[in-house]
C-alpha cells in the first residue's frame, strides 16, 4: 500500500466515525440549573455518545428563547412544561413529546406571611413574564380568586419589598430562593397546585413535528439516553450535583450549591408518579386531558389538543 | 520509711498552701479577666461602631446626592410629557450634572407615546466619562418586568433597587453591577405612567465598605433586603449566596438571628461563630435602602491584647506557684527534720529495741516537746514491761504448781474402772469433772471385809483451799473407814477432826455408805449432801436421807445412820450440786427434775450400769449447758449391786447354846461340812480353828454373863466356796472393826477383836460382819481351791 492509499483509508475511517455520531443541539427551556441535571449527566457520562449522538447543549438567551431555537431549527429538542407545549401546539407549531420526565406539578403560590393564598382574592400575584403559568391562571379563574397578575423577570425583590402580595414559584426553584432570603414560610402560606386537583405534569422533551418525522430514530435514541441520564442522576446524586455545578459555573448563573442541591432533590421527587411510586418517564393521557379541559374552558386553547397528537401516535 | 512519710507530709502541706493560693489567685484573676474582657469588648464595640458610623455617614452622603439629583430632574420630566425626545436629553443632562452617576433611565408604560410604539425608555450611560444615550426598550429587554421599573410602580413611592446587572442584549448597557434609585412618574391625574431611575455603580459602594478594616483579620459585608451578599471578600458568596443559604441545609440560629436583625434595619453587634471563628459582627443599615453593612471581627483579633495579658499573668502565676511549692516544701522539710529522727527512733523502739537511747531535744517548739514526751513514754514503757515480765513469771510459776496440784488431786481419786473386775456382785463407776485446775468435790470407794465403803462430798468454796480440805476429807475417810464400819461413826470422826480448829470455816457436805455385799444391806449417813437416787427394777426414786449438818460445822454433832436393802441390779446414783446446779447460758439450772427424767428414762429401758448412767447424765447436762462455762465441779458416782441368789448345792446348820462345852459338837459339824465339800485335812483344821475362834468369842462375850443365848452356825456351799454364817442375838459387836492389835488389853481379853480376827482373816478368804434385825451376823467364806 502506498502513502496515498493509506491517507485515503485513514480518511475513510475518520469519516465513518464522524458519520456514526448524529449531530444534534438540545436547548433546555431555562438557564443552567439542576432542573436539567439528567441531560447534563447523559452528555457528561457519554450516554448520548454511546447512543451515537453528538449532542450540544445550548442554553437559551435573552435574545433567543428555546422555542425560537427549535422553530429556527438551531436546536432540535427542548424541554417544555406540558401546558406550555399544548399552548404552542394550539398556536400552530406542531410539537412531539419524545420523553416525559416530570410526573407532578411543581407550581406553588407563596403568600406573604400569615396569609393563605386562597383568601387573597384580587391581590397582586407575581407571574413569570416568560410563561409557564397557564395552570395558575386557570385556577385563579376557576376558583374565583381574580388575582391581579404582575409579570416578573425575577420575583424575589418584588416579594420581599412588599411590592406584590404573593407570587407563583416552582417548588424546586423560586420557593427555595424565597426561603433563602430569610423569610419564614408556614405551610398555610403555600398553595401547592398538585394538592388541589391541578396535578398536571410539567417538563418533557419536545421536538418540532417536522424534525421528529425525519429523525424518529435519533429522537428515540436521544430520549433513551436522556432517560438513562436521569436514572443515573437518581442513583448518584452527589456526583450529579458536581456536574450541575460545572454547568452553572460555566454559564455564570447567580446561584449556589445549596440551592442546586435542594433543586435536584425536588426535581427527582417530582419525577416519581404519585400513584405508582415509580419513575415512569411517560406522559399520562389523563393529565393531558385534564390540562386540555382546563385550558380550553378558560380560552387558552382554541381547540382540543390530544394525547395522541402530542406523542404522535 | 520515715523519710517517705515526712516527705509526703511536707509535700502535702505545701500542695495545700499552693492549692489554696492558686484558688485565691484564680478567683481574683477570674474577676479581673472578666472585668477587663468586658472593658476590652466595650472599647471594641465603641471603636467599631464609630468606624461603621463614619462609613455609613459617607455612603449616605453620596446616596443622598443621587436622590437629590433625581428629585431635581423629576419636575422637568413631568413638564415635558408631550415631548418624548426631550427625555433623552434629560437623561443625558442628569449624568452630565452628576458625574458619580452610572446611568439614568426615563422609562414609560407600553404605548405611552403612541408614535414611539410599544417601548420607550430614554437611557443614558456614563461610559468612563463618555455619555451614551439610547432608547433601550426592545423585545429582548422588556423593561416593564424588571425590578427597577416595577418596584416604584407597585410600591407607589421612590425606592432603591437591590443591586443588579442590567443586561440588554440588543443595546448599550452598564457592564457592571448597579443600584438604582427609582421614582414613579405620574401624569396630572396621578396615574402611573413610567419610572425615572438613576443608577450608581455598586463598585464604589463595595470599595468604600471593603476599605473598612478595624482589625487585621476583620472584613466588611453588605447584605441586601433579601439577605444576598452584595459586599463580601469571598467571591463565591458575593451575589450568589444570602446570609441564610447555609441554614437551608443546617439551621445556624445565631446566623439567622443576625440576618433578621440586619434585614430589619437594626443597628448593633452580635457575637457568633462565622466560618468556624468566634466573631463579633457590628452592623448598621444604610438609610432608605433596606441594606445593611456589617463588620465581621474575629474575637481573637479584638481580644489579642487581652489574651497576651492573660498569658503573661497566667505564666507569672504558674511560675510563682511552682516556686512557692518548692520553697515551702524545702522549709517544711527542714523544720520537720527532728520529727524524722524521732520517727526513725520510734521505729527502732517499735521493732523491740526498747533500750534505744533517745536524745533529749533542746528545742522548745512542739516537735521538741513531742520528742521529750516520747522519751518519757519510752522510759515508762521499759519500767512497765519489767514489772509485767515479773508478774508473768510469777503467774507462770503458780500455774505450774496448780497443774501439779491438779494432777495430784486427780490421782487421789479412783481412776481404774471397772474397779473390781473379778467380782460379779458389784460394779462402780465415778467421774469428777473439775471446773478449775483443782476443786473441792470428792468421791471414793473400796471394799473391806465384803463391804463396799463409798463416799461423795462437796467442799464449800472452790480452788486451792477447797482442794486442800477435799484431800484431807478423803484421807480421813480412808483412814477412819479402815477400822470403822458404821457410816455415822466414820462421819462423826471426820467431823470432829475438821470442826476442831476450823478457823477458815470450811465445811463439807458428805454422804458415806457401807454396802454389805453378801446381803445387799446398805448403811448410810448423810451430812448435808444431796440425796442419792436408786434406780432399779422396781423404779427410780430418791433414797430417803436425814439431812444432818455438813461436816465441819459443829463439833460433836450426832449424825444419824440409816439403812435399807438394795435389790439386786439396783444402782445407787450419787452426785454433787455441780449436776443439779449446772447452768445454761441464761442461768437456768439443770435441776433435780431433769435428773429424775433421765433416771426414769434409763429405768424404763432397764439400763442400770453405772458407766451408762453417768455417761447419759453427762450428755444430758452438756446438752443443757451448751456454750455456757462450767461453774462448779461436776461429780457423779454410781454403785450397782449385782448379787444374785446363788445355786446352793449344800446347806447345813447347827445351833448351839453359849456353852463352851458345845464346842466339840461344832468341830464335828465343821469337819462334816468341810469333808462334804472336799477340803483337805490341813484346810479342815484351819477352818475349824477360825470358826471355833469366832464362835467361842460369841459364847464368851455376846450374852451377859449367866444368861443363856443361842448361837447358830449355818454352812452353805455353791460349789465354789463355802460360807459359814455365825449369828447370835447378843449385844451388837463388830469384830471386823478392830483392825489393829490392841496390846493394852490382856491376852485373853476379846482376842477375837485383836489377834483372833487376825487369825480368822489369815485362814478365811472373806470376813464380813452385819448387824441386822437384832442379830450379830458374822460371815466367813472359804474358797474351794483344793479341787481346782
Amino acid at each position: 500500500m502506498n502513502r496515498q492509499s493509506l491517507a485515503v483509508a485513514l480518511c475513510a475511517v475518520i469519516c465513518t466515525v464522524c458519520q456514526a455520531q448524529d449531530k444534534m443541539v438540545f436547548t433546555p427551556q431555562w438557564t443552567a440549573q439542576a432542573q436539567f441535571a439528567g441531560y447534563y449527566v447523559a452528555k457528561e457520562k457519554g450516554f448520548y455518545k454511546d447512543a451515537g449522538l453528538d449532542v450540544e447543549i445550548v442554553h437559551p438567551s435573552l435574545t433567543q428563547s428555546s422555542l425560537n431555537r427549535i422553530q429556527n431549527n438551531e436546536s432540535h429538542a427542548t424541554t417544555l412544561p406540558l401546558a406550555q407545549a399544548m399552548e404552542i401546539i394550539d398556536d400552530g407549531v406542531p410539537l412531539v413529546n419524545i420523553l416525559q420526565t416530570s410526573m407532578n406539578n411543581a407550581m406553588v403560590i407563596v403568600s406573604r406571611r400569615d396569609k393563605n393564598p386562597l383568601e387573597q382574592t384580587g391581590e397582586k400575584v407575581g407571574i413569570w413574564n416568560a410563561g409557564f403559568s397557564q395552570i395558575a391562571i386557570c385556577m385563579s379563574i376557576k376558583d374565583n380568586l381574580g388575582y391581579r397578575w404582575v409579570p416578573f423577570a425575577s420575583n424575589i425583590n418584588l416579594f420581599i419589598s412588599g411590592a406584590i402580595d404573593a407570587t407563583l414559584a416552582m417548588s424546586y426553584n423560586e420557593y427555595y430562593q424565597l426561603l433563602q432570603t430569610g423569610i419564614e414560610i408556614e405551610e398555610n402560606n403555600v398553595y401547592r397546585f398538585r394538592d388541589h386537583g391541578y396535578n398536571i405534569q410539567e417538563d418533557g422533551v419536545y421536538m418540532t413535528k417536522e424534525y421528529y418525522v425525519k429523525h424518529k430514530d435519533q429522537a428515540r435514541r436521544f430520549a433513551e439516553a436522556s432517560r438513562k441520564g436521569w436514572e443515573w442522576a437518581v442513583q448518584n446524586q452527589d456526583e450529579t450535583l458536581e456536574i450541575v455545578m460545572d454547568y452553572v459555573e460555566r454559564e455564570h448563573i447567580a446561584t449556589n450549591r445549596v440551592l442546586q442541591k435542594l433543586m435536584l432533590e425536588e426535581v427527582l421527587r417530582l419525577m416519581v408518579d404519585r400513584e405508582s411510586k415509580e419513575y415512569e418517564f411517560r406522559l399520562r393521557p389523563d393529565m393531558v386531558e385534564k390540562a386540555c379541559q382546563l385550558m380550553y374552558e378558560n380560552g387558552m386553547l382554541s381547540r382540543q389538543v390530544t394525547y395522541d397528537e402530542i406523542i404522535d401516535k | 520509711m520515715g523519710k517517705k512519710k515526712q516527705k509526703s507530709l511536707s509535700t502535702k502541706i505545701s500542695l495545700w498552701i499552693v492549692l489554696f493560693s492558686g484558688l485565691i489567685f484564680l478567683a481574683a484573676l477570674g474577676l479581673f479577666f472578666n472585668e477587663s474582657r468586658l472593658a476590652v469588648q466595650k472599647e471594641a464595640i465603641k471603636n467599631a461602631s464609630l468606624i461603621l458610623d463614619n462609613t455609613i455617614q459617607h455612603i449616605n452622603t453620596i446616596m443622598t446626592e443621587v436622590t437629590v439629583a433625581a428629585e431635581n430632574m423629576d419636575w422637568l420630566v413631568s413638564r415635558h410629557l408631550d415631548d418624548p425626545d426631550s427625555m433623552l436629553v434629560y437623561s443625558r443632562q442628569i449624568l452630565k450634572n452628576n458625574p458619580n452617576l452610572n446611568g439614568c433611565s426615563i422609562a414609560f408604560e407600553p404605548y405611552f407615546f403612541k408614535n414611539k410604539g410599544l417601548y420607550f425608555s430614554a437611557y443614558s450611560f456614563n461610559d468612563n466619562g463618555t455619555i451614551l444615550t439610547t432608547q433601550e426598550g426592545n423585545d429582548h429587554y422588556q423593561y416593564w418586568s424588571l425590578d427597577w421599573y416595577q418596584l416604584p410602580k407597585l410600591l407607589d413611592r421612590p425606592c432603591w433597587t437591590e443591586p443588579f446587572s442590567d443586561f440588554n442584549p440588543d443595546d448599550i448597557c452598564s457592564p457592571e453591577m448597579i443600584i438604582s434609585y427609582c421614582k414613579p412618574l405620574k401624569d396630572d391625574e396621578g396615574t402611573f405612567i413610567g419610572t425615572f431611575s438613576v443608577d450608581l455603580s455598586l463598585r464604589w459602594l463595595s470599595q468604600t465598605i471593603s476599605a473598612v478594616k478595624p482589625y487585621p483579620n476583620s472584613y466588611s459585608i453588605m447584605i441586601g433586603q433579601g439577605g444576598t451578599f452584595f459586599v463580601h471578600p469571598d467571591s463565591t458568596k458575593l451575589f450568589y449566596q444570602t446570609i441564610f443559604t447555609p441554614s437551608l441545609l443546617e439551621p445556624d440560629t445565631a446566623m439567622i438571628s443576625l440576618g433578621h436583625a440586619m434585614q430589619a434595619g437594626e443597628e448593633g453587634v452580635h457575637e457568633l461563630e462565622v466560618d468556624g471563628n468566634d466573631s463579633y459582627v457590628f452592623f448598621k443599615p444604610i438609610k432608605d435602602t433596606g441594606w445593611s453593612v456589617g463588620i465581621v471581627c474575629p474575637a481573637k483579633d479584638i481580644f489579642s491584647g487581652y489574651y497576651r495579658l492573660i498569658n503573661s499573668i497566667f505564666g507569672i502565676v504558674v511560675v510563682g506557684l511552682l516556686l512557692m511549692l518548692m520553697i515551702f516544701s524545702s522549709i517544711i522539710t527542714k523544720q520537720l527534720e527532728p520529727l524524722e529522727n524521732l520517727a526513725y527512733q520510734a521505729e527502732t523502739i517499735a521493732s523491740g529495741q526498747f533500750d534505744e537511747e533517745l536524745p533529749e531535744s533542746e528545742n522548745n517548739d512542739e516537735i521538741g516537746q513531742l520528742n521529750n514526751s516520747f522519751r518519757n513514754m519510752q522510759q515508762s514503757i521499759v519500767r512497765q514491761m519489767e514489772e509485767l515480765k515479773m508478774a508473768n513469771e510469777q503467774k507462770g510459776r503458780i500455774q505450774g504448781e496448780l497443774a501439779v496440784a491438779s494432777g495430784i488431786q486427780r490421782s487421789m481419786l479412783p481412776k481404774i474402772f471397772p474397779p473390781f473386775p473379778d467380782r460379779d456382785d458389784i460394779d462402780v463407776f465415778g467421774r469428777l469433772t473439775p471446773a478449775k485446775e483443782v476443786g473441792g468435790d470428792l468421791f471414793d470407794f473400796y471394799i473391806r471385809d465384803e463391804k463396799l465403803f463409798f463416799c461423795i462430798g462437796d467442799v464449800s468454796g472452790k480452788g486451792v483451799p477447797a482442794s486442800l480440805v477435799m484431800a484431807v476429807t478423803k484421807a480421813q475417810f480412808r483412814t477412819i473407814s479402815a477400822h470403822e464400819a458404821s457410816p455415822d461413826r466414820i462421819i462423826s470422826r471426820i467431823n470432829d477432826a475438821m470442826a476442831e480448829d476450823n478457823e477458815s470455816n470450811m465445811f463439807v457436805t458428805l454422804f458415806v455408805g457401807a454396802l454389805d455385799l453378801p446381803t445387799g444391806r446398805l448403811h448410810y449417813t448423810n451430812a448435808g449432801h444431796d440425796a442419792p437416787m436408786l434406780i432399779g427394777n422396781t423404779g427410780a426414786g430418791m433414797l430417803p436421807v436425814d439431812s444432818n449438818l455438813p461436816v465441819g460445822v459443829m463439833p460433836g454433832w450426832k449424825f444419824s445412820v440409816q439403812e435399807t436393802m438394795i435389790d439386786p441390779d439396783t444402782t445407787i446414783f450419787l452426785y454433787t450440786d455441780g449436776l443439779t446446779e449446772a447452768e445454761d447460758i441464761e442461768h437456768r439450772q439443770f435441776g433435780m427434775s431433769r435428773i429424775k427424767e433421765t433416771a426414769l428414762e434409763l429405768q424404763g429401758k432397764r439400763i442400770f450400769t453405772p458407766l451408762t448412767i453417768i455417761d447419759r447424765m453427762t450428755d444430758e447436762v452438756h446438752a443443757f449447758v451448751g456454750e455456757a462455762d462450767q461453774s462448779d465441779d461436776l461429780t457423779m458416782l454410781a454403785v450397782q449391786y449385782t448379787k444374785h441368789n446363788e445355786n446352793i448345792t449344800y446347806q447345813r446348820s447347827l445351833t448351839l447354846t453359849n456353852d463352851i462345852k458345845r464346842v466339840p459338837r461344832l468341830n464335828t459339824f465343821i469337819d462334816e461340812v468341810c469333808e462334804a465339800n472336799g477340803f483337805d485335812m490341813a484346810s479342815i483344821m484351819q477352818i475349824n480353828l477360825a470358826i471355833e475362834e469366832a464362835v467361842v468369842n460369841v459364847m464368851n462375850y455376846a450374852y451377859p454373863a449367866g444368861t443363856k443365848g443361842d448361837i447358830t452356825v449355818e454352812a452353805k456351799s455353791n460349789g465354789k466356796e463355802v460360807s459359814f454364817v455365825i449369828s447370835d442375838t447378843g449385844k451388837p459387836f463388830d469384830p471386823t472393826a478392830k483392825a489393829e492389835v490392841d496390846i493394852t488389853l490382856s491376852a485373853e481379853d476379846r482376842s477375837i477383836g485383836g489377834l483372833g480376827i487376825h487369825l480368822i482373816r489369815q485362814i478365811m478368804d472373806h470376813v464380813n460382819y452385819e448387824r441386822a434385825d437384832g442379830h450379830n451376823i458374822l460371815t466367813l467364806i472359804k474358797k474351794m481351791t483344793t479341787e481346782s
